[in-house]
C-alpha cells in the first residue's frame, strides 16, 4: 500500500555512509594537495614570492593573529552592512516592481545588462563620497553588487508563479493580497536565497577589492595589499586565507539560514542532482 | 549542488525551482512576437537608464535646494550633492569631448577608449585561456569520476571565496618572471573566468535525460560519440551561460589586475589615476567609470549576441 | 427531471481567437446536472470537455450562453466557494505541509485556525492520509499527492466538485485504486461531481451519467445513464453489465464524426 510507503527516504545508517563517501575524497584531496604543496616547496626550495609553504603561512598567521583578526572584524562589518543594504534595497524594489508586470520586463533587462558592468570600478567614487576610511565606502560597493542579483531573482520569483497554482488560487476566489502572501512570496524565497548566496560571495569580493583602492589601515584588503607590497608574502597569503574563510563562512551561514527558513528545501535540492 | 545553481543565478534564473509547464515549439508568429518583446525590453532598458540619470539630477537638485540637509532636521543627505561629489550628467558626458590633459590635443573620450581597448584585449585573452581550461576540466571531470569527486567540492567552495584577493600575488609572479604587466593581468582574468565555465559546462554535460543516454547506448555509441553527438550539443546553452558569467568576471579580473599591477595601461589604471587627481576634475573619474561600465556591458552583450546566433534553432524560453 | 438542476448550461459557445483564426471550441452546449449526480464529460482530445469545465468553474468565460451554478452565476459561485476543484496535476504548494495545503481554501476564506485544523484532520481522514499531515508534498507519491488535492478541494465543504482528468497522470494500478476511493468519498459526502476524462472504462466505472462529446466543434453527442448499482467494487469491472456499458459508450463515441477517436 502506498499509504505506508514514503516516496523518498533513507535509513540513518545509509545517511552516515553516504556522508563518509562524500567527504572522504574531499578531505583526502585537501590533504594530498597540502602535503604535496609543502613537499614541493621544501624539496625544490621554491622562493616565497611564488608560493610560501603552508607551514610558513600558518606561522605568519599565528605571528600576526591579533592584527589579522582585528582587520577581519572591520572587513566583516563592511561586508555585512553591504549585504544587508543591498538585499533590503533589492527586495524592496522587487516587491514594488512585481506590482507592475509591464514595467518589470524592461527594468529587469536593464538590471541584467548593468550587472555585466565591472561594478568594482565604482570603488573610487564611493571612496570620494563617503571617505576612504568610512565603512560606508566599502559597504556601498558591496551593496550595489548584491543589489542586482537580488533584484533580478526576487522579481522573477515573485512573477514566475506556476499557472496551475494561480488557477488554484483563482478557483478559491483569493484576493490579490492573499495571492501575494500565500503564493508569490513563498514562491520567491528560493530565488531570493540563491541570490543571497551569490551576494554573500559578491559582498566579500566587493569589499576586499574596494579596500585595494585604499581603506582604513586596519582592514583585511588593505592588509593583504600592503603585505604583498612590502613584500612579506607569508603574511599576504595568511590574509588571503582568512578572506577565503570569510567568504566560505558567510556562504555557509546563508545556506544554513535557507535550510532553516525553507524546511521544504529538500525537494528543491534533490530535483537538480 | 547548491553552489552549482548559484553559479548560474545571476543570468539564468530560468533554471530556478519553479516547475515550468512544457511549452510547444514556438511558431513563427510567436518568434516574431518574441523579437518584438526583446525590442520593447531594450527600449525600456534605455528608458530605465534615462530615468536613473534623471534621478541623479533630481537628487542633486533637491540636495542643492535644501543644502544637503533634510528640511526641519539635522539629518544630512547620505551623499553630498555639490559639483565635486556629484557632477552634472552633462558635465560628465561633456568631459569626454574635452582634452584629457592640458596641452595635449587628445580627447578624454578617445584616451579612455584606447585604455579600454587594452583592458578588453586582456579580458578577451583571459576569457579564451580561462574558458578553454574550464572546458577541458569539465570533460575531464565527467570521465574521471574520482577526480571530480575529490576536486569538485573544492571548486564549488572556491566560488564562495574572494578569488580576486590573490590578484596582487599573480602580479608579483608576473613581475618576477619578467613578463610585461598585461600578461599578469590576463592571467588574473583567465583565473576568474575558468570557474563558471567549468561548473556550468559540467552541469550541461550531465544534463541529457536518461532516455537519450540509453538510446545512444542502445545503438552502440562509444563514449566519445556520446560526448560529441549528445552531451556537448546538450551542454551548449549551459556553456554559454557560463561564458557570459566568465566574461563579466574576466573584465572585473582585468580591472582589478591593472590596479594591483602598479604600472602599465588599461582602464583600471585610468580610473586609479583620475581617482588620484579627483579634486582637479571629478567628472573625469565619472567618465572613466562610465566608459569601463559600458565596455563591460558591450563585451558581455557581444558574447550574448554570438550565443543567440549559435543557439537560434534551439527552443527559446 | 424530477429535481431542480444544481448546474445548468444554456446555449454555451466558446471561441478562441489566435492571430487571424477563430476556433470554435464549444458550440451551443445545453446541459443540466442534478444534485448528487456523478457526471463524466467524456470525449476525444480537442472536444472542449476541459474548456466546458473551466467555464463552469469561472476560470474562463463563455463567448455566448448562460451558466448557472446553485442558482448563481459561476463568478458568484466561485466567490461563495460553492465548488472545489481538482486539476490533472495535484499542484500542491511545495512550501506547505500536507495539512496546511488542505487548510488553504479555508485560510483564503478567512476561517480561524482551530476550525481549519479540525477540518483538515477530518478531510485527511476521509482520504486516509492522516499519518502524513506533517509531511511535505515531495515526500508523497503521485497518487498520495492527488488524494491531498482531493482533500483540499473538499475542505471547504463545497456542494460541487469539479475534476479535470485528476487521475490522468497516474499509473493504471493507482488509477483503479483511486477510482474506488473516489466513489467512497462521493458516497460519504454526497457531493455533486463533474468529472472530465478520456477513458471510457473510468467514466463507466465512476459515473451515474456520461455526457459524450464530439470534437471540432465541441458538441454534446449523447447523454448515457449508467445504471450499474452502487457501491461499485473491483468486482464490478468484470461483470457483463460493465462490459456491455463500455461497449455501448464506445459505439456512441466512435459513431461520432471525430477526426481522432478517444485514446
Amino acid at each position: 500500500m502506498s499509504t505506508t510507503q514514503l516516496a523518498r527516504g533513507t535509513s540513518p545508517g545509509a545517511g552516515v555512509r553516504t556522508a563518509v563517501g562524500r567527504f572522504l575524497p574531499v578531505v583526502l584531496t585537501a590533504l594530498v594537495i597540502l602535503g604535496s604543496w609543502q613537499l614541493v616547496v621544501t624539496v625544490f626550495d621554491v622562493p616565497s614570492f611564488i608560493v610560501p609553504a603552508p607551514t610558513g603561512i600558518s606561522s605568519a598567521f599565528r605571528a600576526e593573529f591579533g592584527t589579522i583578526m582585528s582587520a577581519s572584524v572591520v572587513t566583516v562589518q563592511e561586508v555585512l552592512l553591504g549585504l544587508v543594504l543591498g538585499a533590503v534595497a533589492g527586495v524592496a524594489v522587487a516587491l514594488a516592481l512585481s506590482r507592475f508586470p509591464g514595467v518589470s520586463g524592461p527594468v529587469l533587462t536593464a538590471a541584467v545588462v548593468i550587472n555585466c558592468a565591472p561594478i568594482v570600478a565604482l570603488a573610487p567614487i564611493f571612496n570620494n563620497w563617503f571617505g576612504v576610511t568610512n565603512l560606508m565606502s566599502k559597504a556601498g560597493v558591496a551593496a550595489v553588487m548584491v543589489f542586482f542579483p537580488v533584484l533580478v531573482n526576487t522579481t522573477r520569483g515573485l512573477l514566475q508563479v506556476s499557472s496551475l497554482h494561480l488557477e488554484i488560487m483563482q478557483s478559491l476566489a483569493a484576493q490579490p493580497r492573499q495571492v501575494a502572501l500565500m503564493l508569490r512570496l513563498p514562491n520567491a524565497l528560493p530565488y531570493l536565497f540563491n541570490a543571497l548566496k551569490l551576494g554573500s560571495t559578491l559582498a566579500v569580493i566587493g569589499v576586499i577589492v574596494t579596500e585595494y583602492f585604499g581603506g582604513p589601515s586596519n582592514a583585511l584588503g588593505v592588509y593583504i595589499a600592503y603585505q604583498a607590497a612590502l613584500p612579506r608574502f607569508e603574511f599576504a597569503w595568511a590574509g588571503i586565507a582568512v578572506a577565503s574563510a570569510l567568504g566560505l563562512l558567510l556562504f555557509g551561514v546563508t545556506s544554513l539560514l535557507e535550510r532553516l527558513l525553507m524546511p521544504w528545501h529538500e525537494s528543491l535540492h534533490d530535483s537538480d542532482s | 549542488m547548491t553552489a552549482t545553481r548559484t553559479a548560474t543565478t545571476s543570468v539564468a534564473a530560468e533554471g530556478g525551482p519553479a516547475g515550468q509547464a512544457d511549452r510547444a515549439t514556438p511558431r513563427r508568429s510567436e518568434r516574431l512576437s518574441a523579437t518584438r518583446k526583446r525590442v520593447h525590453n531594450a527600449a525600456g532598458a534605455a528608458l530605465v537608464v534615462a530615468v536613473l540619470a534623471g534621478l541623479w539630477e533630481g537628487y542633486k537638485a533637491l540636495g542643492r535646494a535644501v543644502d544637503d540637509v533634510v528640511p526641519g532636521t539635522k539629518i544630512a543627505f547620505p551623499v553630498a550633492t555639490d559639483d565635486l561629489s556629484m557632477p552634472h550628467v552633462w558635465s560628465i558626458l561633456g568631459a569626454l569631448v574635452e582634452p584629457a590633459r592640458r596641452g595635449d590635443p587628445m580627447l578624454l573620450g578617445s584616451y579612455l577608449l584606447g585604455e579600454t581597448g587594452v583592458t578588453l584585449r586582456e579580458s578577451f585573452y583571459g576569457l579564451v585561456a580561462g574558458s578553454s581550461l574550464g572546458l577541458l576540466l569539465a570533460v575531464l571531470f565527467l570521465h574521471v569520476v574520482p577526480l571530480s569527486k575529490g576536486l569538485m567540492p573544492w571548486l564549488v567552495a572556491s566560488q564562495t571565496v574572494p578569488l580576486v584577493a590573490i590578484a596582487p600575488m599573480i602580479v608579483i609572479w608576473g613581475g618576477k618572471a619578467g613578463a610585461p604587466p598585461w600578461v599578469a593581468v590576463t592571467g588574473i582574468a583567465a583565473y576568474l573566468a575558468f570557474f563558471p565555465v567549468t561548473i556550468n559546462t559540467l552541469r550541461g554535460l550531465k544534463s541529457p535525460p536518461k532516455v537519450q543516454l540509453e538510446f545512444m547506448r542502445s545503438v552502440g555509441a562509444g563514449r566519445w560519440q556520446v560526448l560529441g553527438w549528445l552531451r556537448i550539443p546538450a551542454a551548449l546553452p549551459f556553456v554559454f551561460a557560463g561564458l557570459r558569467l566568465a566574461a563579466t568576471a574576466s573584465v572585473v579580473g582585468a580591472i582589478v589586475g591593472e590596479l594591483s599591477a602598479g604600472t602599465g595601461r588599461g582602464i583600471g589604471r585610468a580610473i586609479l589615476t583620475f581617482a588620484y587627481y579627483y579634486s582637479n576634475g571629478p567628472e573625469k573619474l565619472y567618465a572613466a567609470v562610465l566608459v569601463a561600465a559600458a565596455a563591460g556591458i558591450v563585451f558581455v552583450q557581444s558574447l550574448a549576441l554570438i550565443e543567440r546566433v549559435a543557439l537560434r534553432h534551439r527552443h527559446t524560453r | 427531471m424530477s429535481e431542480a438542476a444544481i448546474i445548468s448550461v444554456r446555449g454555451v459557445t466558446k471561441q478562441f481567437t489566435g492571430g487571424n483564426r477563430t476556433v470554435t471550441a464549444l458550440e451551443d452546449i445545453d446541459l443540466s446536472i442534478r444534485r448528487g449526480e456523478f457526471v463524466s464529460l467524456l470525449g476525444p482530445s480537442g472536444c472542449g470537455k476541459s474548456t466546458l469545465l473551466r467555464i463552469l468553474a469561472d476560470l474562463t468565460e463563455p463567448t455566448d450562453g448562460t451558466v448557472s451554478l446553485n442558482g448563481k452565476t459561476p463568478g458568484a459561485a466561485r466567490t461563495d466557494r460553492d465548488y472545489g476543484m481538482v486539476f490533472q496535476q495535484a499542484g500542491l504548494f511545495e512550501w506547505r505541509t500536507v495539512q496546511r495545503n488542505v487548510e488553504l481554501p479555508l485560510q483564503v476564506a478567512g476561517v480561524d485556525k482551530q476550525t481549519r485544523r479540525a477540518k483538515a484532520h477530518e478531510m485527511l481522514d476521509l482520504v486516509r492520509l492522516s499519518d502524513f499531515a506533517r509531511h511535505f508534498p515531495w515526500q508523497l507519491s503521485g497518487g498520495m499527492q492527488q488524494r491531498v488535492a482531493i482533500a483540499r478541494a473538499l475542505s471547504a465543504d463545497p456542494e460541487i466538485l469539479f475534476m479535470d482528468e485528476p487521475l490522468g497522470a497516474l499509473d493504471e494500478m493507482n488509477r483503479e485504486r483511486l477510482q474506488g476511493e473516489l466513489l467512497r468519498i462521493w458516497s460519504d459526502t454526497r457531493t455533486t461531481v463533474v468529472f472530465v476524462t478520456h477513458s471510457i472504462s473510468e467514466a463507466v466505472f465512476l459515473s451515474s451519467r456520461i455526457v459524450v462529446m464530439s470534437a471540432r466543434p465541441g458538441r454534446i453527442a449523447a447523454s448515457i445513464d449508467v445504471d450499474l448499482p452502487y457501491p461499485r467494487t473491483a468486482a464490478t469491472r468484470t461483470t457483463d453489465a460493465f462490459f456491455a456499458k463500455v461497449t455501448e459508450v464506445r459505439t456512441v463515441l466512435h459513431g461520432v464524426p471525430a477526426e481522432q477517436a478517444a485514446r
